[in-house]
């Protein structure tokens, strides 16, 4: 099964660049990571933890007019890598429907080989936070 | 009372003071990689545990041999002052000083507080890495006496010897590996090594600003849990990290002669067959 298009575009350029280009392209989505908006600030019991990091990671997911979700991340500036990760799959997956989010699996990142940049261990961050993005989507199916 | 080897130790303001000094090498070693690249002290250069300091195939370090390669395109030579500072209170921070020394690098120090500590004082971060003329690198015969090893370890358990689990205390009773979707474990079974006393690494430092914590505090914490200077102690983790800090922490802070920091950890421990457990 393909993967949401935005997703599938990113995993395919990151499948072709080099280890340096992979670092290089993660550090620019860790730079350009979203400020938690002001009316999100202070409602941490209201967003998803996500346990597996070993840094605090909270997100929450908010459904557009459309259908969509448009997800929202609090990850503290001292784990660039994590922030990262968070950036390409908001990147990759806000504006898709709870349906399509619930269809990626576990393990899409496999073909963009970043194990070669940073470790496997770090990488398992992303199914983490995929994970209870996948919450967030199961909660707004719920609350439809 | 002050640290029993306080010259392993530099503040801030040492630091910012040898910025420029010919015979120091500062090196950033982080949990999060990504951090040296974000910003790192000027002059700094990037040892990463896991791209720099692994064997490239076997779970190991690097041989001596590939050690020395490392240390030569730093530009460190063997008299250089290497100076160690990271994320997370110094734990890769001290595990890149741990495999220093097991390689005999006599002259090596860890910035009290680490990057924490420099970025709450507003002293200054650049992007620009660093190039040094390459040096001509000689490593020592890698140092047994720092390492503890798996049959070493099952020996000082039977032997009621005093081993260290620095990890979580939802770590040490085993709950941890029972969490749903928790991948970064890497091992089939929880719990700790029998006989294993649980002192949290972090215990060891100030919360605000990674500082380790004065040595009545430090010598109060591990003596009042039975870890005395005359046994012979090992330290574990789950990779062997934050047992560096321990590591660090017994051996050069508090003067203990005969400590030990078990890379294998529980990582190793957890997947070994027949390895005994207690929870």
């Amino acid at each position: 099964m393909s993967l949401p298009p935005k997703l599938q575009e990113l995993v395919d350029d990151f499948a072709s660049m080099t280890r340096e280009e992979k670092l290089e392209t993660l550090i620019a989505f860790a730079e350009s990571f979203p400020p938690l908006p002001d009316w999100l600030k202070d409602e941490r019991a209201k967003m998803e933890a996500v346990p597996e990091c070993m840094t605090p990671v909270f997100l929450f997911g908010e459904k557009q007019p459309d259908g969509g979700i448009h997800f929202y991340f609090d990850i503290p500036p001292q784990s660039p890598t994590v922030r990262g990760l968070a950036s390409i799959l908001a990147s990759g997956l806000n504006g898709c429907t709870p349906e399509e989010i619930l269809t990626v699996p576990g393990d899409f990142y496999s073909p963009m080989n970043l194990q070669e940049a940073v470790s496997q261990q770090r990488l398992n961050g992303f199914t983490g936070v995929l994970a209870h993005m996948k919450h967030e989507a199961v909660r707004l199916l719920e609350t439809r | 009372m002050s640290y029993v080897h306080p010259e392993y130790l530099v503040d801030t303001e040492w630091v910012a003071a040898h910025l420029n000094d010919a015979n120091v090498r500062i090196i950033e070693s982080d949990e999060d990689p990504l951090l040296y690249a974000i910003g790192h002290i000027p002059g700094a250069v990037q040892v990463d545990w896991f791209s720099t300091l692994q064997h490239p195939l076997r779970r190991d370090f690097l041989t001596r041999e590939q050690f020395e390669q490392v240390n030569s395109k730093l530009g460190i030579a063997n008299d250089t002052i290497v100076v160690f500072y990271g994320d997370k209170s110094n734990w890769f921070a001290c595990y890149a000083l741990w495999l220093f020394q097991y390689y005999g690098h006599q002259n090596v120090k860890i910035i009290n507080g680490g990057r924490l500590k420099w970025e709450q004082e507003n002293r200054p971060l650049v992007k620009e890495v660093p190039s040094y003329a390459e040096a001509a690198y000689r490593a020592k015969e890698a140092d047994k006496s720092i390492r503890a090893f798996r049959d070493e370890v099952l020996q000082q358990s039977n032997a009621k010897k005093p081993l260290v689990y620095v990890r979580s205390p939802k770590e040490y009773s085993g709950e941890l590996t029972h969490m749903p979707n928790y991948p970064q474990e890497g091992a089939t079974r929880g719990g700790h090594i029998p006989g294993a006393v649980s002192i949290p690494w972090a215990q060891a430092v100030n919360e605000a600003d990674s500082t380790f914590k004065t040595p009545e505090e430090l010598r109060a914490l591990y003596e009042g849990k039975n870890i005395k200077p005359d046994g012979e102690v090992i330290a574990y983790c789950r990779i062997g990290e934050r047992s560096s800090l321990t590591w660090f922490v017994l051996k050069y802070l508090l003067g203990y002669p005969n400590v030990k920091n078990y890379d294998g950890s529980w990582t190793e421990w957890g997947n070994l067959v027949d390895a005994p457990i207690e929870k």
